[in-house]
């Protein structure tokens, strides 16, 4: 029941700080950027997470997904609204694709596969120039405003859309997570052979979950197009800005819980924001530096993410309560 | 009827012959205890039966269906499975969670915990259904796997040292839960280090020997078999090996 009224709250809360701030202003981007990315990690939250996969190649299905929505819009006029679920199809696809090699790998060795397929998917899109434009990059062709062809005046549409992603992102981890395949994924992590030997199918079950992430995160791709209107293969199969960030976000908030990644996103993306702001007319690198050096502390105060800040609360609360 | 047919199965590990030409086949509704001295391939002949290793040679058929070369799930979803002898529980995960994971072979979420609560009534581990599987004692995470590997409603459940480090209180009522499977129409393969429970509990016995099967017969036929008493009952006078 608390717990109810918390999520509706948080909800209203989310809700209405778009009405206070500039409606295509800097901050309106930020809040948007912080959803996305709060969903994208959320995505990822289920190999990372439930099956506890450290994917470093998710980027893949995020510029697939900026990729194909946007060409499609280009070459055939088709609506992303459209594109977006022929995204999801090919996001899914390379999922497919990259876990059926990677899904036996463990630990670093797994992590260092995805990473090397988000880069070959990075290359790809630079190369294939007569599909992608090469390294000159896309721009999302203006269309006259109508939210039949995802267009807007202001960027507050925008933060809205990345809500409801954020929210329905959420409920599918959650609802994987109670359900029949949380409990699979959660017996593949702990022992894979004695999961076979119960009778999970354990190859079908991450190939699943793989494909499910991959769906999502090219979805969630096509979404960031239309807020950042110019990408190229860079920054849409960007390691470092889009997978390692993704998996950071996730990492610091607290992987494996639905809370996690919406903390990682909003405590990381707002931070690394502002540390540019502030520190973009010092030294090179300095706001990058001091980011890292927070990342540390925090790694080292909460090593199981931002989360147990709140189970360790919850836990002084509930002593208290008995004492009294 | 035979559950179980097992033909010349082979299985090298390297330079080791781990099994040589295994060859039984077992009725429906018998306990047959497996016996044999530490590294007779008792482990890898359970690991094999139930898919986790693939034998270079031999053929295994569960209930009428080939089995060789199928992945564990499959054989699970035939009806066989197997408790790990160095227990391979969902260590982070409640004692319930364990059982029920097992449930949702032929159940959903709801009606794979009614089972699985009725499974940890069976071996006596109800009490401590909330508690992380990787808090207990040895001898009860050996309960846990019997409660999980039951709650896939297995046709053939072999068993890979249940009994160990259990007292004797707690022997008997394993035992006694062994033939009370036996009796609910569940074929049984027992490895047990015990002389005095498998010779209690089992309608039948098979002796290993660096892979070889030695003896088949009765407890009592093989407790008398002068070869087995020569390869193996001879070097243990306190008739626990
Ligand atoms: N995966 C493996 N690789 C190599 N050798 C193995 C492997 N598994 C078991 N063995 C060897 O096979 C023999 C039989 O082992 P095991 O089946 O565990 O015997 P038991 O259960 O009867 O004590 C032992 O010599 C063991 O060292
Ligand atoms: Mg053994």
């Amino acid at each position: 029941m608390k717990r109810w009224i918390a999520i509706v709250v948080i909800v209203l809360v989310a809700m209405a700080v778009p009405q206070v701030l500039n409606p295509s202003g800097y901050w309106m981007r930020v809040f948007t950027l912080t959803l996305l990315f709060a969903a994208m990690a959320q995505a990822w939250n289920l190999i990372g997470g439930l099956a506890n996969q450290l994917s470093l190649g998710h980027a893949a299905f995020f510029g697939i997904g900026a990729y194909t929505s946007t060409i499609l819009l280009l070459k055939f006029g088709i609506s992303p609204w459209i594109g977006m679920f022929a995204a999801g199809a090919l996001g899914g696809l390379a999922a497919l694709v990259i876990a059926v090699p990677t899904m036996r790998l463990q630990g670093h060795y797994f992590a260092l596969a995805t990473l090397a397929f988000g880069e070959v998917a990075r290359v790809i899109a630079n190369v294939w120039t007569s599909l992608t434009g090469g390294p000159g990059g896309l721009s999302v062709p203006f269309v006259p405003p109508s939210f039949a062809a995802y267009s807007f005046k202001q960027l507050l549409p925008h933060a809205y859309i990345a809500l409801v992603a954020l929210i329905i992102v959420t409920v599918i981890f959650e609802v994987i997570r109670r359900g029949a395949m949380g409990y699979r994924l959660r017996a593949i992590r702990e022992n894979a052979a004695a999961a076979e030997v119960i009778g999970i199918d354990t190859t079908k079950v991450k190939l699943q979950t793989a494909v499910i992430s991959g769906v999502l995160t090219a979805m969630l791709g096509t979404l960031f197009a239309q807020v950042a209107v110019f990408f190229d293969p860079d920054t849409a199969f960007s390691a470092a800005s889009i997978s390692i960030r993704v998996a950071l976000i996730a990492i610091i908030g607290g992987v494996g819980t639905a809370v996690g990644p919406i903390l990682g996103a909003f405590f990381i993306v707002p931070i690394e924001e502002l540390m540019n702001d502030l520190f973009s007319s010092g030294a090179a690198g300095l706001s990058q530096l001091i980011f890292g050096v927070i990342l540390i502390v925090v790694i080292l105060w909460r090593p199981r993410g931002l989360v147990t800040i709140f189970e360790a609360l919850r836990a002084r609360l509930q002593g208290r309560g008995a004492q009294s | 009827m035979t559950i179980l047919d097992v033909r010349g199965i082979s299985r090298r590990f390297g330079g080791l012959q781990a099994l040589s030409d295994v060859t039984f086949s077992v009725p429906k509704g018998q306990i047959v205890g497996l016996i044999g001295p530490n590294g007779a391939g008792k482990t890898t002949f359970f690991s094999t039966l139930c898919g986790l290793i693939k034998p270079d040679s031999g053929a295994i058929m569960l209930d009428g269906t080939s089995i060789v070369g199928q992945k564990p799930h499959k054989v699970a979803g035939l009806g066989m499975t197997k408790t790990f002898q160095n227990v391979a529980l969902f260590a982070e995960s409640s004692v319930l969670d364990n059982v029920l994971t097992a449930g949702l072979l032929r159940h959903d979420v709801e009606k794979a915990r009614e089972r699985a609560l009725a499974c940890l009534d069976r071996v006596g581990l109800r009490s401590v259904a909330h508690k992380m599987a990787g808090n207990l004692s040895f001898p009860e995470r050996a309960r846990v796997e019997l409660a999980r590997a039951l709650c896939t409603d297995p046709k053939v459940l072999l068993l890979d040292e249940v009994m160990a480090a259990l007292n004797p209180v707690e022997m008997q009522e394993i035992m006694d839960l062994i033939r009370q499977l036996r009796d609910d129409g569940i074929t049984l393969l027992v490895v047990e280090h015990h002389m005095r429970a498998i010779m209690a509990i089992c309608d039948r016995i098979l002796v290993l020997n660096f892979g070889r099967l030695l003896a088949d017969g009765s407890p009592r036929e093989v407790a008398n078999d002068p070869v087995v008493i020569e390869a193996y009952l001879g070097r243990s006078a306190e008739g626990h090996v």
